[in-house]
């Protein structure tokens, strides 16, 4: 379980943590699986706690693994929140395009963690669901995957119907969100976890931004043995661990007691 | 004891049945359980149970019941020959409970005698043998005529008697309780019960129908076996088991042994009851470890934790919830359809209408009846686990015992149940496994970030869902510490891999590989072929429950008391963080110092006054049951800590009364002059010992000074809320607060304070507004300028605080000069309005309030600083009354004259000459005025003291001895019944002078009323009036005072008074008392004062006091109201 990651990479590799934050149902579980697995679900459970998985990522000098933290997004569970992002080096604040309050809740968990968190930390703020805009239409695969990236959002039920005339389901400005995000000095970026559109993107931005003196060699393989170059879709073997996540776990309950 | 009792039960009865959902019975387990409270654990009853009655027994119980005969002399026989377990029986309202556990509740059982009956289940849930059965359901008991020492009952319940129809040789269960206790005391115990159960029959109807809904009762009635005859004329359908019944069980129910082991409960239910009247043996405790089999699982969990007997308290509180909010929406509800998708999604029952509708229902109703709670994410996990065994109300009231009672505090807001157990959890891994725990420590893994979704979704979202079940089996039957001793578990058979993680991923990937194989044979490479056919799960169950069996819940309930204080300070420095960070952006205006301490405030007041209201209201129920001498056990079961945000649901508004409080530990100029009204809620001081969690001593709270009530603060209130009839939210408080104090700005303050004023907000404020507004200006300038305004005469003194007495005074004078000329130039100024409506009242409102200004100025010689002193001191331009007015000894006349004196010297006065500034007006007449200028620019913002330094911690200046002399009079005692009968004199009394909405409002009533009824009696008997004139004004000038020192002895005069007064004054003027019915509703009858300030002009008629001391000269007025101001 814990070799040394040296021996499959050439290249010096460290393990990064970064935590997802968000509010409920922006998709920051749909990012990280599509970032991880380089797969969608339309009802994933949602995350109770954080979910844990681990993906790497390869820059032309190093190799990078991240050790994602994928918290729940419920109001409530923001006490968790401290939690989780102890000591991680980089966070990525989602919010979702087609609603105005999360840009909102997002501005607040920036503040959080420009106060609380390590100093240095790699603030990302991420609009999700852009394939619900116009923006990101062309991207859209059928008209039945034209759900949120949660798949679970009521209001989307509504905006879809917006989409025929050939609407905008899009709240939040793309200057809005980059001003702030300039004003901060954040990444920014607008993805969709859907369609896939600039999600690796996002995360190369933010290994590349990590100070190399940041970095510490990789401090055991952790789970992820499976090695994944960056946006290769090839989903890394187990290293998906969601807390929450009971599927594989369930498949084989057939059993005595 | 038969009189106590009954008292008790009918005032049980007041309460509601389904009072269930009291939040928090953590706290009460936590920090002080009562003896209530761990009586209703031990058996997992309702919240409205309390102890009455308890004694030594043995239970004997006859082997099998089905064999015994039913005569009673044989049954003496056969009983001998049956199981016999000793314990404690117990009595409560409506149930009877024995348990051979440990239970001796003393009488006294606070913490320490509570302690000494920790037995190792203590409060932990009916682990022992025994039972606990309704009352309801015990069809007779008998008096065994046994040998004399022996005092036994033999108790014959309705078991399987309540069906439709009984099965072909139905014998009625039977049991007899041999009473072990002086005769004394088993005769007691038997009339209680007796009383009881005679109470208790009327239920018979709920539980027919809650036993019908019962798998156990279809399994045995045999409608099993007809109803496959499908021509049977009474077969039914069976009960509604879960979704399991439509979309199948979890599980290879032949793997599971399903048939087995409903037999195997079959047969128990068949000799020890089932249901409702179910006997624990311990068969009972073997089965349940092995697994419940799939149909029974819902019934089993419902009588093991309790929610059975909720349900039969309420049967139908499920339909009625979700009928009674039907169709309406809340955040709740918001959030569960977010969520519906994503519950167990893998089971087929969740991916059809059916299951996500009864999710979605049973999610909503519990959302409705807690709403403290509301919706918690893992909650729909739970809950859709629950309803794969149970029906919608089974759920829904095991989910509320969940809440409430077996993981409290779990899903609340702030989630401090689960951070809490968190802490305990990693307390009991590092003792019990030590190397690990070092281990954990040196490679910075953090155990809660795996351990947390384990206990919040009672590890349904980690083990595979059969094995999940397993564990709930057990928690529902033994409580909280399932979850620990499994967790511990888990950790102790995986700790050799674990000792070589070195990371979070890799530690939780471990033990996700465990969860995955927990059905494999836990030695696949044994020889021992029974060795071999253990599993994993069959393994971490044994180690649980054997190698951690020294985890008890005195265990658990320790480890939370030692760890809550440190969960919850951290949640509430996070919340605060949080909060402040989050306030918008007028916040920014503010310092963060200042915005803290406002968030401190703001809470500790709220919270404050919340838990004085709770205990109130719960001292009116406590009355209500005539305080029976066992109050001290049925006592509030109020939370005594619900003053701490990491508690949870805060309270996120406050009303206007709390935001009074607010502004008196703020500003110096909202505390009332007295002790308020706010007193009589002394009761509950004690109480606010408890309050923590602010840092702040709760000395410091009860010593805090009562709040004025003044039509400005109401005004404020109105100004700052976003939503009045909501409340203050602490954003309103930071924005109203911020756009006050943020940069400084003369010009902003002025149009702040116009505004406030501007009620139409059309720019303009009439007559009535003006007189309003120098009203308010008097109001927050009575307890002087705090250094922050001073006459240029003496600009060299910047800190007038420190200069004497006299150089304040003259400041105050000069200031009430300074409001009188605005008031003159304002009308001078005034744009005139071409309303003609409803001037006369204005005009003579307005009459009122120009003498109303100088009111309470007749007391010229109680007054230090003499007149001559005050009037050079006053060299500000004298408003348009311009009498002279020197002497008090003839005030009617002099009052009288003024009056026409000051209306023909102001066409303003006219009332048919409508008028309003406008705010450039305004601004003009402000800054024409140097004192004024300086209030807006300083005084009035930094009026609002926020940081450690602020106002409630400056010290009245007390300059004056008449202080103490006040004060004395708010705790005289004899003056509560005076105030009471002067109320309604006060309320509906003349002219009120502005400084008298300053007062406390209780002195107010009382010498208010004794001043109208002296007044009125004075006016009535004309003849004694040169005599009484003498005494009342001596008293008159006591009395109106703000330093009030002579009540006593007025005390005589006002007798008569009040009854000439109150018959006539009432009788004149109807309409007027009504408006101020109307008004002192609102108010809650206390702010009597602030109302008599717009008393119409009739009054004025009436009530020669008014003009007395209403009319004045300015010198005089002058004089007196800085006399207040700088002395109370």
């Amino acid at each position: 379980m814990s070799e040394p990651t040296s021996v499959n990479t050439p290249k010096p590799s460290s393990s990064v943590k970064l935590v997802l934050l968000g509010e409920a149902a922006v998709g920051k579980s749909s990012l990280v699986l599509r970032f991880v697995n380089n797969d969608f679900q339309e009802n994933k459970e949602p995350t109770i706690g954080a979910a844990f998985l681990t993906q790497k990522c390869s820059l032309p000098t190093r190799t990078i693994k991240f050790e994602i933290w994928d918290t729940a997004g419920q109001e409530r569970f923001a006490s968790l929140a401290p939690m989780y992002y102890r000591n991680a080096q980089a966070a990525l604040v989602v919010y979702d395009v087609t609603k105005p309050s999360s840009l909102t809740k997002a501005k607040h968990w920036v503040a959080e963690l420009q106060r609380q968190a390590s100093p240095g930390i790699v603030i990302a703020l991420v609009g999700n669901k852009l394939d619900l805009t116009n923006d990101g239409s062309g991207d859209i695969q059928t008209d039945a995957e034209r759900e949120s990236a949660e798949g679970d959002d009521v209001g989307n039920n509504q905006e879809e119907q917006e989409d025929s005339i050939p609407g905008d389901a899009r709240k939040v400005s793309t200057r809005e969100a980059s001003t702030y995000a300039e004003e901060e000095g954040l990444l920014f970026f607008e993805t969709s976890a859907k369609t896939g559109l600039n999600v690796v993107d996002v995360f190369t931005a933010i290994a590349n931004a990590i100070p190399e003196s940041s970095l510490k060699s990789g401090r055991g393989a952790g789970a992820g043995t499976g090695q994944t170059t960056l946006g290769g879709g090839r989903s890394t073997d187990d290293s998906r661990v969601n807390l929450g996540d009971r599927g594989a776990a369930t498949a084989k309950e057939g059993c005595a007691c | 004891m038969m009189q106590w009792s009954s008292l008790v039960q009918k005032a049980q009865s007041f309460i509601d049945p389904a009072n269930f959902n009291i939040p928090n019975l953590t706290s009460s387990a936590d920090r002080n359980p009562s003896k209530a409270s761990l009586f209703r654990q031990q058996f997992r009853l309702p919240d409205s149970q309390n102890p009455l009655q308890e004694i030594t027994a043995e239970l004997v119980l006859s082997l099998p019941h089905t064999l015994s005969s039913t005569s009673s002399s044989q049954s003496q026989n056969v009983d001998r020959s049956g199981n016999r377990y000793a314990g404690r029986l117990h009595l409560s309202e409506r149930f009877i409970c024995f348990s051979t556990q440990p239970t001796s509740f003393l009488p006294s059982a606070t913490l320490s005698a509570s302690t000494y009956w920790a037995g190792q289940t203590n409060g932990t849930g009916p682990s022992g043998n025994g039972f606990t059965i309704p009352l309801c359901s015990i069809r007779r008991v008998e008096r065994l005529n046994s040998l004399s020492h022996v005092f036994s009952l033999a108790l014959t319940t309705w078991n399987g008697a309540l069906g439709k129809k009984q099965a072909p040789g139905f014998v009625p269960q039977r049991f007899t309780l041999e009473l072990v206790g002086s005769r004394q005391a088993c005769e007691r115990f038997c009339d209680s019960l007796k009383k009881n159960l005679r109470e208790s029959m009327r239920e018979i109807e709920q539980l027919r129908s809650l036993v019908n809904d019962c798998y156990s009762e279809y399994l045995l009635s045999g409608a099993k076996s007809k109803s496959q005859a499908p021509d049977a004329p009474d077969s039914r359908p069976p009960p509604d088991a879960g979704l399991g019944m439509l979309f199948r069980y979890p599980g290879d129910a032949r793997k599971l042994r399903d048939r087995s082991k409903m037999r195997l409960w079959g047969e128990y239910f068949r000799e020890n009851g089932r249901n409702a009247t179910l006997l624990r043996q311990p068969t009972f405790h073997k089965l349940i470890r092995v697994g419940l089999p799939n149909r029974l699982r819902g019934e089993i969990w419902e009588a093991a934790s309790g929610s059975l007997y909720l349900r039969l308290r309420s049967p139908n509180l499920y339909t009625e919830t979700l009928s009674k909010f039907e169709g309406q929406e809340s955040l709740a509800i918001d959030e569960i359809e977010k969520d519906l998708n994503r519950s167990l999604p893998e089971y087929a029952g969740y991916q059809s209408e059916e299951g996500i509708g009864r999710l979605r229902r049973v999610l909503t109703a519990y959302s409705w009846t807690n709403a403290e709670i509301g919706y918690c994410q893992a909650m729909n996990i739970v809950v859709a686990a629950l309803l794969i065994y149970m029906s919608e109300p089974q759920a829904f009231f095991l989910l509320s015992v969940l809440c409430d009672r077996l993981v409290p505090g779990y899903y609340s807001t702030t989630m401090y149940g689960t951070l809490l157990d968190q802490k305990v959890f990693e307390s009991l891994v590092e003792k019990t496994m030590p190397v690990l725990w070092e281990h954990l420590g040196k490679s910075d893994v953090q155990l809660s970030v795996v351990s947390l979704p384990w206990f919040l979704s009672l590890y349904i979202n980690s083990m595979p869902l059969v094995f999940a079940f397993r564990v709930l089996d057990v928690f529902f039957l033994e409580g909280p510490k399932v979850l620990f001793q499994v967790g511990l578990a888990i950790l102790r058979i995986n700790g050799e891999e674990l000792l070589e993680v070195q990371d979070d991923g890799s530690f939780i990937s471990v033990l996700k590989s465990y969860f995955s194989r927990l059905d494999e044979s836990a030695h696949p490479r044994s020889e021992n072929a029974k060795l071999r056919a253990i599993t994993r799960f069959q393994e971490l169950m044994v180690v649980a429950f054997k190698e951690f069996s020294q985890i008890t819940h005195q265990t658990i309930i320790d480890q939370r008391d030692k760890h809550k204080d440190a969960v919850l300070d951290n949640i509430e420095s996070f919340a605060k963080r949080t909060s402040i960070r989050n306030l918008g952006p007028d916040s920014k205006k503010l310092g963060m110092e200042d915005l803290g301490a406002v968030y401190d405030r703001y809470y500790e007041i709220l919270y404050n006054y919340q838990q004085r209201q709770n205990l109130l209201e719960e001292e009116k129920r406590q009355q209500e049951k005539k305080r029976s001498e066992r109050i001290s056990v049925i006592g509030p079961s109020v939370d005594r800590e619900v003053g701490r945000v990491g508690l949870g649901p805060s309270p996120t508004h406050m009303d206007y009364n709390a935001f009074r409080e607010f502004l008196a530990a703020t500003a110096k100029w909202a505390m009332a002059d007295s002790p308020g009204p706010s007193r009589k809620e002394s009761a509950a001081e004690p109480y606010t010992n408890s309050f923590r969690g602010f840092g702040r001593p709760s000395s410091v709270l009860n010593s805090r000074p009562a709040p004025a009530n003044h039509e400005f603060m109401q005004r404020l209130f109105q100004k700052w809320a976003a939503d009045p009839a909501e409340g203050l939210s602490l954003q309103d408080v930071v924005s109203g607060i911020a756009r006050l104090k943020g940069p400084r700005d003369i010009m902003n303050n002025i149009s702040y304070f116009f505004d406030l004023y501007d009620d139409s907000g059309s720019g303009k404020v009439d007559r009535e507004g003006i007189l309003r507004m120098s009203e308010a200006l008097l109001f927050l300038s009575r307890r002087g300028f705090e250094g922050t305004i001073t006459p240029s005469q003496s600009t060299d003194d910047l800190i007038l605080g420190k200069n004497g007495l006299e150089e304040k005074v003259s400041t105050g004078e000069r200031f009430l000069g300074s409001v009188s000329s605005f008031i003159r130039r304002c009308f001078e100024y005034a744009d005139p309005t071409n309303k003609g409506m409803e001037e006369e009242k204005a005009a003579a409102e307005t009459a009122d309030k120009l003498g109303s200004f100088s009111i309470g100025d007749d007391e010229d010689d109680l007054i230090d600083v003499g007149d001559d002193d005050v009037k050079s001191g006053s060299s500000t331009p004298t408003p348009q009354i311009t009498t002279p007015e020197t002497s008090s000894a003839e005030p009617i006349d002099n009052a009288q004259r003024v009056r026409s004196t000051s209306e023909s010297a102001n066409p303003a006065l006219d009332p048919n000459n409508p008028l309003h500034i406008t705010l450039p007006t305004f601004r003009m007449v402000i800054l024409a005025d140097e004192l004024l200028e300086q209030f807006f620019d300083a005084y009035f913002p930094q009026s609002f003291h926020l940081s450690a330094h602020g106002a409630a911690a400056i010290p009245l200046p007390s300059l004056s001895s008449n202080l103490t002399t006040f004060s004395n009079i708010g705790a005289a005692k004899p003056y509560a019944g005076a105030g009471a009968s002067a109320t309604v004199a006060g309320a509906s009394g003349g002219i009120v002078p502005p400084n008298r909405g300053l007062r406390g409002v209780l002195d107010n009533i009382v010498s208010d009323g004794i001043r109208m009824a002296a007044e009125v009696k004075k006016r009535m008997d004309e003849a004694q009036r040169d005599l009484e004139r003498n005494a009342l004004n001596r008293d008159d000038d006591e009395e109106e005072d703000e330093e009030d020192d002579g009540p006593h002895a007025t005390t005589p005069a006002m007798v008569g008074g009040i009854s000439s007064w109150g018959a006539g004054a009432y009788g004149a003027d109807p309409e007027r008392r009504s408006v101020r019915d109307t008004d002192r509703d609102l108010l809650e009858g206390a702010e009597v004062v602030n109302i008599r300030g717009r008393d119409e002009p009739s009054s004025l008629l009436d009530d020669s006091d008014g003009q007395q001391s209403g009319e004045r000269t300015d010198s005089n007025r002058d004089k007196v109201v800085s006399k207040v101001e700088f002395e109370s």
